[in-house]
């Protein structure tokens, strides 16, 4: 019998905090985005330790914040000379762009918007690009805009890719070599001509957009 | 150009060239969020380390000039149709 009571009184609380939670929309509606996951979460050990280390000599910033102010939707995008795209990528049957070592395939990227942006206003009448617009837009050198171009794109969130900030110890790296240069690495997620950017671990070829641009 | 046999091709996005006159050349992609190729001749020095070590001495040599694609004005651009 006592069970029987209890049993009884259980169910009558349960029916009752099923009613408050369910009873004429009590429940409030979450108008709230929550917040995506970091993209470090997608690296390996070896990444995730490379990024904590680079967090900690940009910080008070790092990669969470960097994604969340120049790339808020996780898209980036790169350019490659579509000789350069045909011989290391096409003919060699690259499964990941960038460069790859023993460890990772490496590629620095730029937020989708602001390249596709530049590309964009770059359009010339002939349908080609003018490579002096698309360098002083992306704070680069024009010559190495030159001839026919490939445009990537990627979206991070959505293929789970692995993203840090770039460090001085990243495959491609160009070293500056005097404090006016424009087209080298300088450490804390912006180029030397200003564009933000950020290190791509293992981005597929297979999951990336990619355009051509006469 | 299409007489050049490539001796390597690296996934560290360079490779290796015989030239029609014989000679080595290195070509090998640099740059970030623009990439783009620039090519290098080896000199007898290069030549000799790259016949004698191979890859090990190629990825150095490529790693050099990714790091700083001028290479003392040795490099040139390759051109595109």
């Amino acid at each position: 019998m006592n069970f029987i009571s209890r049993a009884l009184v259980l169910g009558s609380l349960s029916t009752l905090v099923g009613c408050a939670t369910t009873k004429g929309g009590t429940k409030t509606p979450d108008t709230t985005e929550p917040t995506p996951a970091s993209l470090v979460e997608h690296c390996d050990d070896t990444q995730k330790a490379i990024s904590k280390e680079a967090d900690a000599m940009a910080s008070p910033y790092g990669i969470d914040q960097h994604i969340a102010k120049n790339f808020p939707d996780r898209r980036v995008s790169w350019l490659m000379t579509d000789s350069a795209y045909q011989k290391f990528v096409v003919q060699t049957g690259a499964k990941n762009f960038g460069r790859c070592n023993d460890t990772a395939c490496y590629l620095f990227a730029a937020p989708s918007a602001a390249i596709h942006g530049a590309v964009e206003k770059s359009k010339t009448a002939d349908g080609k690009h003018d490579p002096a617009v698309l360098g002083q837009a992306l704070g680069l050198p024009a010559k190495n805009f030159e001839g026919p171009l490939r445009m990537m794109t990627l979206d991070l969130g959505a293929q789970k890719i692995c993203t840090r900030l770039p460090v001085d110890a990243d495959p491609g790296v160009w070293k500056c070599q005097t404090p006016e240069d424009t087209d080298c690495f300088k450490f804390g997620g912006y180029t030397s001509g200003g564009a933000p950017e950020v290190m791509v671990i293992n981005a597929p070829v297979a999951d990336t957009q990619v355009a051509e641009i006469p | 150009m299409s007489d050049e046999e490539v001796l390597l091709l690296s996934p560290l996005l360079y490779r290796v060239l015989r030239e029609q006159d014989g000679a080595l050349s290195i070509e090998v992609v640099v740059g970030g969020i623009m990439q783009f190729e620039v090519r290098v001749r080896l000199n007898a020095e290069e030549t000799e380390s790259f016949q004698r070590e191979g890859r090990a001495f190629s990825d150095r040599l490529a790693q050099a000039i990714t790091a700083d694609p001028p290479f003392g004005g040795r490099s040139v651009k390759v051109s595109q149709g």
